[in-house]
């Protein structure tokens, strides 16, 4: 189908971009592979759209004091084959890795997928696991908000009106960190049925640090605390992981839909979050 | 689809029951509805306006309530036509005293048809549940303001 018709601008810096988001009726473009199709559908019909793949330095990944800074217009492909994200932060590589298709990543990017909030994106899993902050900014001011804050809901961002991702900032790995994104692939779109992002730190032969997010399983993605707290202290035996685990789906509301039900997401839940500890695990030095 | 949850209202089943009959508590509570028509008995008209993500459009329909038995019980049917696709639904409420306040225990079967059905089948479920919470979220605001 076609869209509708709209009016397209392609600001060559953010000034510019932010005052047009003042406008009734406005979208953001960044890669379009969410906002095209619902377009085309006339699911979503923008009068403007303002697209910010022109920006020059929206579309950069730079270190710095202990972060990396990674622009709201870095395209999936270019997170997952970066020399520094590989090597400084390997979970968010891992994560770009598994998102739909190769189309999709060289066109899709962070700051357009995290500001859509679909509830079975592959990134939030790993953004939180990572505790991520993302920059956000208006044509007044610029906030910083912890990731666990910015998903508010299914497809509910904290964005304000008139507001846009402008980078996400995630920590460089301590290289005895293990991480690992797990998740049971829908065939079709690519997106996770359920996936889970572990990091784990040990020391003194017991684990130190352990973070896990989860994505597809409820409404919005989440921190799976329980899992963490049963882990963290343990010596991470086989048992002490599987004990933990089990936790993964412990109070959350379940999603279920013809493609899986809340009780199958649940123990799917289970299964990607045992995997991705174990082969975290082994990841640590 | 099958909707089915609950939630717990800060008044007394009185107050709650009362809230949940009366058409400007309901048009305030329903995320992008400003008004409901009364058109019949215990029958309204409404027009929606749907923005969830990039997705929105306009939905025209009506609700109407039926089998009340104050303060416990009474069905909800719901219907709805817009570009972008039809809803149609019935649910029953049922209203337990829970100290104070008021568990209110829905269950549902709801249809979604036309396009957002054939291309957002994996998201129904998850925004369903979203927009039901924003209604309970500002009911119990009319209840405690």
């Amino acid at each position: 189908m076609i869209a509708q018709n709209f009016d397209y601008a392609s600001p060559a810096n953010l000034q510019e971009a932010l005052e047009l988001l003042g406008g009734e009726n406005v979208k953001v473009l960044a890669g379009g592979m969410s906002l095209i199709p619902l377009m085309k559908l006339r699911l979503a019909s923008p009068e403007q759209v303002v697209d910010i793949g022109r920006i020059h330095g929206l579309n950069t990944i730079r270190e710095e004091k202990g972060t990396l800074r990674i622009g709201a217009t870095t395209t999936h492909y270019q997170v997952e084959s970066s020399p520094l994200v590989r090597s400084q932060c390997p979970l968010l590589a891992e994560a770009a890795s598994h998102i739909g298709d190769i189309q999709v990543r060289n066109l899709g990017t962070i700051g357009g997928s995290i500001a859509h909030a679909d509830p079975a994106a592959d990134y939030p899993a790993s953004l939180l696991a990572l505790e991520a902050k993302v920059v956000l900014m208006s044509a007044k001011t610029q906030r910083e908000v912890p990731i666990a804050e910015f998903f508010v809901d299914t497809f509910t961002t904290a964005l304000q009106p008139g507001e846009i991702v402008r980078e996400v900032i995630v920590p460089v790995e301590d290289h005895s960190t293990g991480t690992s994104y797990q998740k049971m692939v829908h065939p079709a779109s690519g997106f996770a049925i359920v996936g889970v992002a572990a990091r784990v730190r040990k020391s003194g032969g017991k684990i130190a640090m352990a973070r896990v997010g989860v994505t597809g399983l409820s409404g919005k993605p989440y921190r799976a605390t329980g899992v963490e707290k049963a882990l963290e202290g343990s010596a991470g035996s086989p048992s002490d992981l599987q004990k933990a685990a089990a936790e993964v789906a412990a109070g959350v509301d379940a999603n279920s839909d013809l493609h899986a039900s809340a009780g199958y997401r649940q123990h799917l839940a289970r299964i990607y979050a045992l995997r991705a500890l174990t082969i975290a695990l082994s990841r640590t030095a | 689809m099958k909707i089915s949850g609950s939630y717990a209202i800060p008044a007394p089943p009185e107050r709650a029951y009362q809230l949940l009959q009366d058409p400007d508590v309901l048009a305030k509570c329903m995320p992008g509805t400003d008004h409901l028509e009364k058109v019949g008995p215990d029958e309204y008209e409404m027009k929606m306006k749907m923005a969830i993500a990039s997705i929105g459009g306009l939905f025209a329909g009506k609700v109407r309530l039926a089998d009340q038995r104050p303060p416990e019980h009474f069905k909800l049917i719901v219907e709805g036509n817009g570009k972008i696709g039809f809803i149609k639904g019935e649910g029953l409420l049922n209203l337990v005293p829970q100290g104070d306040a008021t568990e209110v225990k829905y269950d549902g079967d709801v249809q979604v048809g036309g396009t957002i059905a054939g291309v957002g089948q994996r998201l129904l479920d998850a925004t369903a549940k979203m927009i039901i919470k924003k209604f309970f979220e500002k009911l119990s605001e009319a209840a405690t303001g």
